[in-house]
């Protein structure tokens, strides 16, 4: 039983970790920081490696080079690094829960509903606070996977995703015939964060993203032994005694809050909940949390890279990361649809 | 089985005659409205007094009329392209915009106006967009075919988003480095005819009268092939063939759609779901008939994208979107097991 596994002893706490999955994780959060750390030297300012040790280390840097650094450069990072992980972790619970491998917030309709909220309160009052912003998405967010869950209450895993995309679509051309009966001037903030940039990234926006992680992720990882529980069929799971209907609920709950999150800070990012779970499954076996924490790393990854990469390549111009992520997660995705093409989970 | 056909024919008539009542009621409203009140007198005058001076007859000419001739032909073309799609791969999902024809003419379109390689005259528009919309959904089927399940509904349409969706992103960042490219294309991309010329119409008629003639000349051997492919070999039809002439048809319709008036979705998916009876059964009149639909429907969104919120224009393809994801819905709790 414990072969391949480490054992973590505090008291009368006990943790198992295969140690592959482990190993695969570590070398996840190391690939991280180091694209991280690369992120932070490359710009339309090039800042070499050594500069950015003492800016971290010794607080001491030239007062231009920090202000690149301490308020452009690293709240951006943190906040592409954020957003990932929340739409990857949204993305993994909703696909494990629903036992589908094409269940993703951010595909099937709440990413539109939150922006669809939002956009329509910044219309109405351009000067909103921005604290104010995800507790809007939070219900668009909610009442469009309300919508999915109704409209396709009972049918197959297969009719609730296509479901998903009917609303999504039904809700992005609301959005559109928003926007443009909308006045110029009230129009260009709209946009500028519609198309899901990272440009306008401060550490107020950081600090909410921060915080609806901690929370929301908590609950999800709290909450992820009724989850596992509740994989293994209805029967099983009632049996061994985990209520039926509150931790389903308040587990997707979160996922949507995730989504409606990471919508109101950076606009709308797609394919990161979609692919950063199954890229998570070609790691080594591990548990549901393992496989989270291992989704979240990669989906802050996928758009960490996105976004400098939109920034770097076609510099003066930056490519929105919402844009470059398309760019760059379309592909994978159609890759992985291709690789995983007879596992019959993901498109039936 | 011939009384039930005999009784279809009888009811294709009624249906068509309805249908055309339909197309000239709403082609008459929508040259009536706008924001000129051009008075009834105006219309005898443009056919036996012509005068280069009246503004009425001008506004009548060359405002209104290229932009209701345009909304009617990309109209019958997505329609046409929609039943085509449906027959051949035998998916009532079936539609350009799902399927990433849209997107894929898009994309060429974008491409050939941002980087103008070779100085490209505007008749080849339409060709170019259908080259990109046969290409895109050739990527599309080609990933669909492998594995078991081939070419299952689902299947075909998730391949269509994720094709689609990087089709899209490809055509944003383009637009994000190309400023002059944006401001010819910003409001074609959204689906959108006002402003539409009689060059851009006399230039996609070669490729919409292709496209239609085509369609009508295949229907009868997607009749065969509605019966089952082994059926179909028996009965002497080419099963693959068939299917790539349909195909390649439907993408020079919605090429000649796109390259009139924009990427616009969901006309393909209601005007065949409009009638039922005519799933899965293809014959030129069911074609004349979805044609005519799609012609029809696409007129009503336009006539409303263009009067509901007088003088502001909405987008014609989000009011499409509008109205169509609800029947996309519809039709996915209905057919889909």
């Amino acid at each position: 039983m414990s072969a391949g596994m480490l054992v973590f002893r505090l008291g009368d706490l006990s943790v198992r970790m295969r140690w592959k999955a482990l190993l695969a994780n570590t070398g996840l959060a190391a690939l991280l920081l180091v694209l991280a750390g690369w992120a932070l030297t490359v710009g339309s300012r090039a800042i070499d490696v050594q500069s950015v040790v003492r800016w971290m280390v010794f607080h001491d840097l030239g007062a231009t080079d920090a202000l690149i650094l301490g308020d452009f450069r690293a709240p951006r990072i943190c906040l592409a690094m954020l957003a990932g992980a929340m739409l990857a972790l949204a993305g993994a619970v909703t696909q494990y829960q629903t036992r589908n491998g094409l269940a993703d917030p951010s595909l099937l309709g709440v990413r539109e509903g939150a922006s669809l909220f939002i956009v329509a309160l910044l219309l109405v009052s351009p000067a909103m606070p921005l604290a104010l912003r995800p507790v809007v998405g939070l219900a668009g967010g909610l009442a469009a996977g309300l919508a999915v869950a109704l409209v396709s209450r009972g049918a197959s895993p297969l009719k609730f995703v296509m479901t998903g995309f009917g609303i999504s679509w039904c809700l992005s051309s609301m959005l559109v015939i928003l926007l443009a009966s909308a006045d110029l001037t009230s129009l260009q903030s709209a946009l500028l964060w519609l198309a899901g940039s990272l440009q306008a990234a401060d550490w107020q926006s950081v600090r909410i993203a921060a915080v609806i992680l901690v929370f929301a992720g908590s609950v999800i990882f709290w909450l992820a032994r009724h989850t596992e529980l509740d994989d293994m069929g209805e029967a099983v799971a009632t049996v061994l005694g985990t209520a039926r209907s509150g931790p389903r609920r308040s587990t997707l709950m979160c996922a949507v809050l995730l989504v409606a999150g990471s919508v109101s800070v950076v606009g709308g990012l797609g394919f990161v909940g979609l692919i950063a779970p199954h890229i998570a499954r070609f790691l080594p076996r591990q548990s549901l949390r393992g496989q989270l924490v291992a989704s979240m790393m990669i989906g802050a990854l996928l758009v960490l890279a996105a976004d400098t990469l939109g920034r770097t390549i076609f510099a003066p111009v930056t490519l929105p990361a919402g844009i470059s992520l398309a760019a760059i997660g379309a592909p994978l995705l159609v890759l992985l649809l291709w690789l995983r093409r007879d596992r019959t989970e993901d498109l039936r | 089985m011939t009384p039930v056909q005999g009784a279809g024919g009888g009811a294709h008539k009624a249906s068509l005659t309805l249908a055309l009542g339909f197309v000239a009621v709403l082609f008459g409203l929508h040259v009536l409205q706008g924001p000129r009140n051009v008075p009834l007198e105006t219309f005898p005058a443009l056919l036996f007094d012509r005068s280069p001076a009246s503004f009425d007859q001008f506004v009548i000419l060359h405002l209104r009329l290229p932009r209701i001739l345009a909304v009617v032909m990309a109209g019958a073309c997505l329609g046409a392209a929609g039943f085509l799609l449906q027959t051949a791969m035998r998916n009532r999902l079936g539609e350009p915009h799902i399927l990433g024809l849209n997107a894929g003419a898009s994309l060429a379109v974008v491409v050939l106006t941002a980087f103008p390689l070779i100085p490209l005259p505007v008749a080849a528009k339409p060709f170019a967009a259908s080259l990109g919309a046969f290409l895109l959904f050739g990527a599309v089927l080609a990933l669909s075919a492998g594995g078991r399940d081939r070419f299952s509904p689902v299947r075909v349409i998730f391949f269509g988003i994720a094709l689609s969706a990087m089709a899209n992103a490809l055509v944003s960042a383009i637009l994000i480095l190309d400023e002059d490219t944006l401001e010819q294309l910003r409001f074609w991309l959204l689906g959108d005819s006002a402003g539409v010329q009689m060059s851009a119409i006399a230039a996609a008629a070669p490729t919409v009268v292709i496209g239609l003639v085509g369609a009508a000349l295949v229907m009868p051997r997607l009749a065969a092939l509605s019966l089952g492919d082994n059926l179909a070999r028996g009965l002497g039809a080419s099963v693959k063939r068939t299917r790539l002439i349909a195909l390649l048809m439907a993408a020079l319709l919605s090429g000649s759609a796109v390259s009139l008036i924009g990427p616009i979705g969901f006309v393909g998916l209601v005007a065949p779901a409009l009638w039922p009876r005519l799933h899965n059964k293809p014959s030129v009149a069911a074609l004349l008939l979805v044609t005519l639909s799609g012609a029809g429907l696409l007129l009503a969104a336009d006539s409303l994208a263009a009067g509901i919120l007088a003088p502001r224009e909405l987008p014609t393809g989000a009011l499409t979107g509008l109205v169509g994801a609800p029947v996309f819905i519809w039709l996915v709790l209905r057919t889909l097991r």
